[in-house]
């Protein structure tokens, strides 16, 4: 095999195989002999691809075979208590939600009723069920060799499917809520979600992930969406993943003129969180401001990839990210920016900002452009540093001890990008995450009121 | 109250003060002034306890305690307020929070309850007001985004709520416009009290013209040269430092 010649990919675990012959009958859309086919099939290509080791450029920053590749089951199923899952559920109480427990789903706490005519929210199973051949054709997409991509349509065991038509407006959060609950056995759940957006249409969408218990769990998930003309889609992501978690996101979007994408991420735990956007502004006028904060602690690892193309002219586009870094941890960002040719009018900002509070801490950051056209703005930069000392100093001028002091300004530095969170509820799980992971547990959290 | 002898201090290897003596007693105002360079910034960061400056020399009390021996918080703590010449910009850090913390930092290590939230607010509102600070800047981060004028109001503010024993003024007067001036100045004089002393640095006479001081002092070169009342800031101002310290030692 040439892939194992090169070492950019190594042979995955034959335990995806079996795990697979032991699924593929409860899978979404077993029913349908097309589908099945289809699974079996990207299985296939996935055992072909390979798992991707370090000299694959895009995961030069991430051993992601030491975590995904290895035998893991069907998460198993588990009946979590109501006061477990209360504190997780955001948006507000008019929010509706697809609430997801290892991979299945929680009807007693999932709510997508009552939705405007031309909305429609429903669950990948239902979907599957209902328009076998429209699930199939989205899980058929190209995986651009991406082995992960392959993975997730072999198995999408769980997820939404999400259409807005033209001109309908939410008035009230999605959320899809992801809950892992970490076993002895390993076990793995394959989200996706696909969401479409029509002319108009407005959405605001909370997507969380929340681990609970230890054990290895593996979460990979891909999520399409498609913006019409002029639509709208506000993405609040808050990643809570238990300690020994992995997981691999992929979020493709496709955006058409006058769309606009804001896209929130905060990562709060996990011991590799590998996070990728793959945006296409196909239109003119639009706006996709992409921003995410991540705050890794022990040995966990926070890789994130965007890929950015101007497609169309006369389009803006803004990516913030930070990192905090601290014991252990290690941070990694890689960012281009494609300007494609005949986008001319182009505006497109990139900055990766890193705090490093530790000597063994490690932080990447690999910011890129590439421009085909010659009329454009484009910037990157990237920082990587310590807490300012005259910063420290005033504060510590002002009677606050060191701790509590560093503890402010870390706060701070990640508050800032905290803010674009777009839903209040999401904001104050986020805060509370970050804060339970500040050096001294000094939390400026009552400012969030 | 305060009393600095023989002060020695150096900057990466630089003696910048040569031997400082000063002696500043309570509810007394004392002005420190001098030529650009003759170590003024560095006499109040060393008081604050700021990094950077290595002490060779001499000692400073406060009260009779030793001041250099303390870290910068514990000065706060013991009472030791420094309004900034270049007062930080933290976005993130909110004000009223960050005010309230500090507070409490100092009120915690002096056995004191915490300021319940009503009255900090009733009180930080009243010095607001004295001093010109609108609403909206009370809402926003820690200087950040705020004009040179508002930034200095704001340690103003900063130094009436934390009730400081010794309130150092570094250059307070550095950018401000004629109004702001008086503003600032009407603020500093509503502290004076029989148990605070303050020590008002500045290059120029004019915000001495509000600010009253009980002794103006005359540094250059690392010392105090002269030491006076009102009336050697206003020779200072019609002389200049060589028509008052002779050429040689105003350089």
């Amino acid at each position: 095999m040439v892939a194992i010649q090169s070492r950019r990919r190594i042979d995955p675990d034959p335990g995806f195989v079996r795990s697979f012959a032991e699924r593929a009958q409860d899978l979404p859309g077993a029913a349908s002999p097309l589908l099945r086919r289809l699974r079996a099939e990207r299985l296939e290509r996935f055992m072909e691809l390979g798992v991707p080791t370090r000299r694959d450029e895009a995961w030069r920053f991430s051993d992601v075979a030491r975590h995904a590749n290895r035998p893991a089951g069907p998460a198993a199923p588990v009946e979590l208590a109501l006061e477990r899952i209360l504190p997780h559920l955001l948006g507000g109480p008019k929010a509706r939600r697809l609430v997801f427990v290892n991979g299945r789903l929680q009807p007693q706490w999932s709510h997508v009723g009552g939705l405007p005519e031309g909305a429609q929210v429903e669950s990948l199973a239902r979907a599957a069920e209902a328009r076998p051949e429209a699930v199939a054709a989205a899980l058929a997409g190209p995986d651009g060799g991406r082995s992960f991509t392959a993975l997730n349509a072999a198995f999408s065991d769980c997820g939404a499917w999400v259409e807005i038509g033209p001109g309908v407006e939410l008035a009230d959060p999605l959320q899809l809520l992801f809950v892992t609950v970490g076993d002895v056995a390993p076990g793995m759940i394959h989200p996706r979600v696909r969401i479409r957006l029509g002319d108009g249409a407005a959405l605001e969408l909370i997507e969380s992930h929340v681990g609970l218990g230890p054990g290895p769990v593996l979460t990979n998930l891909v999520l399409e969406t498609e913006l019409g003309t002029g639509a709208r889609l506000t993405h609040d992501r808050l990643q809570t993943m238990a300690a020994e978690a992995t997981s691999i996101g992929r979020i493709e979007a496709r955006l058409a003129a006058e769309a606009r994408y804001r896209q929130t991420t905060v990562v709060a735990g996990g011991a590799l969180v590998r996070n990728e956007s793959e945006i296409r502004i196909q239109g003119s006028g639009v706006e996709c401001l992409l921003a995410g904060v991540a705050m890794p602690l022990g040995r966990e690892q926070v890789d994130t990839l965007v890929r950015m193309h101007h497609e169309a002219p006369c389009s803006h586009s803004d990516q913030s990210f930070r990192s905090i870094v601290d014991e252990r941890a290690h941070s990694a960002f890689a960012g281009k920016i494609l300007v494609h040719p005949g986008a001319q009018g182009t505006n497109a900002y990139q900055k990766s900002d890193n705090l490093l509070l530790s000597e063994e801490g490690e932080v990447d950051t690999k910011p890129e452009l590439e421009i085909y056209a010659d009329d454009v703005k484009c910037s990157h930069g990237a920082t990587c540093g310590d807490l300012d000392p005259a910063a420290l100093f005033y504060l510590r001028a002002r009677g606050l001890a060191p701790e509590a002091a560093r503890a402010l300004l870390t706060w701070a530095f990640a508050a800032e990008l905290v803010e674009r969170l777009a839903e209040p509820t999401v904001r104050q799980a986020a805060r509370r995450a970050l804060a339970a992971r500040l050096p001294s547990g000094a939390v400026p959290l009552e400012e969030a009121a | 109250m305060l009393e600095i002898a023989d002060l020695q201090v150096s900057v990466a290897g630089k003696p910048i003060l040569k031997g400082l003596s000063l002696r500043v007693g309570p509810g007394e105002v004392h002005a420190v002034m001098g030529p650009n360079g003759s170590g003024k910034s560095t006499l109040a960061h060393v008081l604050a306890g700021r990094d950077g400056y290595e002490v060779t020399g001499g000692t400073v009390r406060l009260d009779g305690e030793d001041l250099l021996a303390l870290e910068p918080e514990e000065r706060a703590r013991a009472g030791v307020f420094l309004a900034m010449q270049y007062p930080v910009e933290i976005p993130g850090v909110a004000n009223m929070y960050f005010l309230r913390q500090a507070i409490n930092a100092i009120r915690k290590a002096r056995e004191q309850p915490e300021v319940p939230a009503a009255e900090f607010m009733r009180r930080v509102r009243e010095q607001a007001r004295l001093l010109g600070i609108g609403e909206e800047l009370l809402k926003r981060d820690l200087n950040a985004g705020f004009s040179g004028g508002e930034k200095k109001r704001n340690e103003i503010l900063q130094m009436a709520m934390l009730e400081p024993r010794l309130a150092i003024l570094d250059e307070t007067d550095s950018g401000l416009d004629i109004d702001a001036l008086k503003t600032v100045a009407d603020g500093v004089n509503r502290l004076r009290r029989p148990d605070r002393a303050f020590l008002v640095i500045t290059h120029y006479q004019r915000l001495l013209d509000y600010i009253v001081p009980d002794v103006v002092h005359v540094l250059a070169d690392g010392q105090i040269r002269r030491s006076g009342g009102p009336e050697l800031a206003r020779a200072l101002e019609e002389q200049g430092y060589e028509g008052v310290l002779g050429a040689r030692l105003a350089a």
